[in-house]
C-alpha cells in the first residue's frame, strides 16, 4: 500500500474505467441529437421518393388500407415510397433517435400527443402554407399546431370519451345518459344494485392508463396548467381525487383496472361505462362473443360538475408531419393528399371507422350514415382539447408521477391532498428540467 | 423417538409379545413420518412446480384458444374452444419465417465470436502476468455496468456513421458488447483452474504457446465454453431493443418482429403471439436439452480453486 493509500495497481484499475467513462460520455455527446443547429435531415426536397413512417404500418388493421394509399400514389406520381415502422409503445422513442440521426426522412405519421416533443427537434417543416388548402375543422387543424406553427397536417380527429352499454343502462332503469356528476354516481348505484359482479364504471386505475383522471380534474375545476404553473394540488384537483376515492371506496370503479382490462368488462356485459378512443366500438365489440353489443355502445358525453358546464374530453388523433430534406415537396403533397382527398379519407373510414379531419370528409355519406361516429363528433370531440402537458418532451413522465400519486391515494396509502400536492410538485419540477 | 431400554425375551429368546406390539407401534409410527414427510416433499415440489409451469401451461392453452375465448371473464383455467390456427397461421407468414432465420444467424454467430474473443482474452487474463491486466479485466467488467440505453445511442451513432445500420454486423457487434464481458470472465475462471504445470509441461515438450491453447487447453476448458457460447445464443436470441433499434424489417431478429406483428395501439392479438411464442422457444429448449451438461459444468468450473 502506498502512503495515500491508493496502490498503483488500484490506479491504474481507477484510470482504465475513467478512461471508459470518458469515452462513452464524449461518444453519447457525439451522437447527441443536432436539434434546431441542424435543420433538415438532407438530401434534395424535391426528389419525388421518401419514406413513409407510421406505427400503423404494422398493424393487421391498418395496413392493409395504408399501403393501398401507398401504392396508389407510389403509381399515379411514378415514385417510390419506402414504409417504415416501430412498435407504437417504442415509436416515440425510435422516432427521436432516428430523426436526430438523420436517418428519418418525408412524411412521419405522430400521435397529436407527441407532435410538441418531435417539433422541438427542430427538423419538421412548417406545413402552415399548405394546411389552408385542406379544408380541416378547426379542432384538427388545431390538433397539428405547436407554438404558433402548423407541424402537422390532421389526418384523423377524435377524442377520448366515455362509452355506454344502453343494454345495462335500459336493465338498471336508467333511461337518459347522466348528465352531471350527481346523476352519474346515482346512476352507478343502480348499476351495481343489477350484481352478477358488474362493475358501473371501468375506470382506469392502473399507473398505466391513469392519466385518465385529468378530464375528471378538469371537470371538477382544476386547469391543470395554468399561464405556465401546474395546478394540480388545487382544491378542485384534490375534490376530483376525492372523489375518485369514494367512487374505489364504494365498489362503483373496481381496482387494477387498464384500458385492456376496461375492455374485456365491457365486451363481457360486466360493465356499464368505460373510458375509451372513438375506435374503441371496433377494438372492444371485436373481441366480444356478443355480438349484438356492438349496437349497445353508445358514446357519452362526460357528466358536468354543474349543469351548463362544459364536458371534459381529451383530444386524440393523428396527424402527418413532414421531414425537412430529402423528398420533403413530394412527401408534403402525399400527406395533404391521404388527409384530405375525400375518396381516399372514406375507403379510410370505411376500413377502420377513425373520423375523417376534414368538413367534407365529415359530411361524406358514409360518414354520416355511421351515429355512433356522428354522435361521438357532436358528444364529445366538440369539446375535446389536447393536454396542456403535451408541449413537454416530459409528458409521459408528468402523466406517471401524477398517476402514482393517484394510485397511492386508491390504496388507502396517502391522502388526496397530500397526494396532490406531491404531484403537482413532482409535475413542476419536471417541466423545468 | 424409538425406545433404547432393552426388550424382556421369552424364554426362547423371541420378544414378549407386549414389547413387539411396541416394536410394531414404533415401525408403524415411523412409516407415518416417513409418509408425512414425502407428502410434505412432494406437495412443495408440486407447488414450486405449479408456479413455475403455470405461465408455459397459461402460454400453451391461450396459444390454442380463440381470440374471443381469450377475454373469457372470469377468465377460465381449462379452455373449452380449442384451435390449432393460430399455428397453421405462423407457418404461411413470410415474414415470421424471415424474423426466425435473422435470429438464428445473429444470435449463432453472436455467440461463436463471444466465445472466441473471450477464450483468448480469458485466457491472456488467467495465464500472463503483465501491466494493466487487472485495470483490463475490470475495464471489461465495467462495461457491463453501463444502462443499455447510454449503449444503445452510442453504438447507434457509431455504427450510423460507419454505414452500417441495418446490417447483420451492427447487430452482432452490438450483441457482443453486452455477452462478451461476462463470457471472458467465465473462461478467465475456468482457465485459472487448469494447472500451470501442465502448460509448462507443455512448453517442455515443445509446445508453442499457440498450439499449448488450442490442443491442451481449448478441450479441458470446452465444457466452459459451450456454456458461454449457449449463454450468448440466449442473450442475442432474446435481445430486443437493439434488434429493434439498429436493424430494419428485413435484417431484424424475432423479439422485436413479434412485437411489430403482434402488438398494435389499440389491441394484442394474444393468441396468436402466445403460438409464435412457443414455436420460438423451441431452438433455446432444444439447445438447453442438448447442452445443459455442459452448461452446468460449465457455470461452476471457475468457483471452486484447487
Amino acid at each position: 500500500m502506498t502512503p495515500s493509500g491508493i496502490s498503483r495497481r488500484g490506479a491504474l484499475r481507477m484510470f482504465g474505467i475513467g478512461v471508459l467513462g470518458a469515452a462513452g460520455a464524449g461518444a453519447l455527446g457525439a451522437c447527441a441529437p443536432s436539434g434546431a443547429g441542424s435543420p433538415s435531415n438532407g438530401g434534395d426536397p424535391k426528389s419525388k421518393n421518401f419514406d413513409f413512417t407510421s406505427w400503423s404500418l404494422n398493424e393487421e388493421a391498418a395496413k392493409p388500407s395504408i399501403e393501398k394509399i401507398i401504392a396508389a400514389w407510389e403509381k399515379a406520381e411514378k415514385s417510390k415510397i419506402r414504409a417504415v415502422s416501430y412498435p407504437y409503445n417504442e415509436y416515440l422513442s425510435q422516432l427521436t433517435l432516428k430523426l436526430g440521426g438523420g436517418e428519418t426522412t418525408g412524411a412521419v405519421h405522430l400521435d397529436i400527443a407527441w407532435l410538441a416533443a418531435m417539433a422541438q427537434m427542430g427538423k419538421l417543416a412548417d406545413l402552415g402554407p399548405v394546411a389552408g388548402q385542406g379544408g380541416y375543422t378547426d379542432v384538427a387543424l388545431n390538433s397539428g399546431v405547436y407554438d404558433g406553427k402548423q407541424y402537422g397536417l390532421p389526418w384523423n380527429t377524435g377524442s377520448i370519451g366515455v362509452i355506454a352499454n344502453s343494454q345495462l343502462l335500459e336493465k338498471a332503469g336508467i333511461k337518459e345518459h347522466p348528465a352531471t356528476v350527481e346523476e352519474f354516481e346515482a346512476a352507478l348505484r343502480e348499476l351495481k344494485g343489477l350484481g352478477g359482479g358488474v362493475v358501473p364504471y371501468a375506470a382506469a386505475t392502473k399507473v398505466a392508463q391513469l392519466k385518465d383522471i385529468f378530464p375528471w380534474m378538469q371537470t371538477f375545476g382544476c386547469k391543470l396548467l395554468d399561464g405556465g404553473k401546474v395546478t394540480i394540488g388545487d382544491d378542485a384537483s384534490v375534490d376530483a381525487v376525492t372523489w375518485y376515492k369514494k367512487l374505489h371506496d364504494e365498489k362503483l370503479i373496481a381496482a387494477d383496472v387498464d384500458r385492456f382490462d376496461a375492455r374485456a368488462l365491457f365486451g363481457q356485459g360486466k360493465a356499464a361505462f368505460y373510458d375509451d378512443a372513438i375506435i374503441g366500438k371496433g377494438v372492444t365489440s371485436a373481441q366480444s362473443a356478443d355480438k349484438t353489443l356492438a349496437d349497445a355502445m353508445q358514446p357519452m358525453e362526460r357528466p358536468v360538475l354543474r349543469a351548463g358546464d362544459t364536458p371534459q374530453a381529451l383530444l386524440w388523433g393523428g396527424v402527418i408531419a413532414i421531414v425537412k430534406g430529402k423528398g420533403q415537396d413530394a412527401a408534403t403533397e402525399f400527406a395533404l393528399h391521404t388527409t384530405t382527398d375525400r375518396a381516399t379519407t372514406s375507403e379510410y373510414f370505411a376500413a377502420r371507422a377513425l373520423p375523417p379531419s376534414t368538413t367534407a370528409g365529415l359530411a361524406a355519406p358514409e360518414v354520416v350514415k355511421d351515429t355512433f361516429t356522428t354522435e361521438w363528433t357532436r358528444k364529445i370531440t366538440r369539446t375535446a382539447t389536447g393536454s396542456p402537458f403535451w408541449q413537454f418532451a416530459q409528458n409521459a413522465q408528468i402523466e406517471e408521477a401524477v398517476a402514482k400519486q393517484v394510485q397511492a391515494v386508491l390504496v388507502g396509502r396517502t391522502k388526496p391532498k397530500d397526494a396532490m400536492r406531491q404531484a403537482g410538485e413532482e409535475a413542476a419540477a419536471l417541466i423545468k428540467r | 423417538m424409538t425406545s433404547t431400554t432393552s426388550t424382556p425375551l421369552s424364554a426362547a429368546g423371541r420378544p414378549q409379545p407386549s414389547a413387539a406390539r411396541a416394536g410394531h407401534r414404533t415401525r408403524r409410527r415411523m412409516r407415518k413420518d416417513l409418509l408425512r414427510s414425502r407428502i410434505a416433499a412432494w406437495s412443495a415440489v408440486a407447488v414450486i412446480g405449479a408456479f413455475g409451469l403455470l405461465p408455459v401451461y397459461w402460454l400453451l392453452a391461450t396459444a390454442l384458444s380463440t381470440p374471443e375465448s381469450t377475454f373469457q371473464f372470469p377468465p377460465k383455467l381449462i379452455p373449452t374452444d380449442l384451435t390449432l390456427g393460430n399455428f397453421t397461421a405462423l407457418a404461411e407468414n413470410d415474414q415470421l419465417i424471415k424474423y426466425m432465420v435473422n435470429s438464428l444467424v445473429v444470435a449463432s454467430v453472436t455467440a461463436v465470436l463471444s466465445v472466441v474473443v473471450a477464450t483468448y482474452m480469458g485466457y491472456s487474463f488467467s495465464k500472463f502476468r503483465y501491466r494493466g491486466r487487472r485495470s483490463l479485466m475490470h475495464l471489461v467488467l465495467a462495461s457491463q455496468m453501463f444502462p443499455q440505453a447510454l449503449l444503445l445511442v452510442t453504438l447507434y451513432a457509431v455504427f450510423s456513421s460507419f454505414g452500417m445500420l441495418n446490417t447483420y454486423t451492427a447487430l452482432v457487434l452490438s450483441f457482443t458488447t453486452f455477452t462478451m464481458p461476462l463470457c471472458v470472465w467465465m473462461l478467465k475462471g475456468i482457465f485459472d483452474t487448469i494447472p500451470d504445470a501442465l502448460l509448462e509441461a507443455a512448453a517442455i515438450d515443445g509446445a508453442s504457446r499457440w498450439r499449448t491453447l488450442h490442443s491442451i487447453v481449448a478441450p479441458l476448458a470446452a465444457p466452459g465454453m459451450i456454456a458461454a457460447g449457449l449463454f450468448a445464443f440466449v442473450r442475442g436470441w432474446n435481445d430486443f431493443i437493439f434488434a429493434l433499434t439498429l436493424a430494419d424489417k428485413e435484417k431484424q431478429t424475432l423479439p422485436p418482429g413479434l412485437v411489430s406483428t403482434y402488438i398494435g395501439e389499440f389491441q394484442t392479438a394474444w393468441p396468436q403471439l402466445m403460438a409464435a411464442s412457443l414455436v420460438v422457444s423451441v431452438p433455446v429448449i432444444v439447445a438447453f436439452m442438448f447442452l445443459q451438461r455442459y452448461l452446468v459444468g460449465g457455470m461452476t468450473a471457475g468457483s471452486v480453486k484447487s
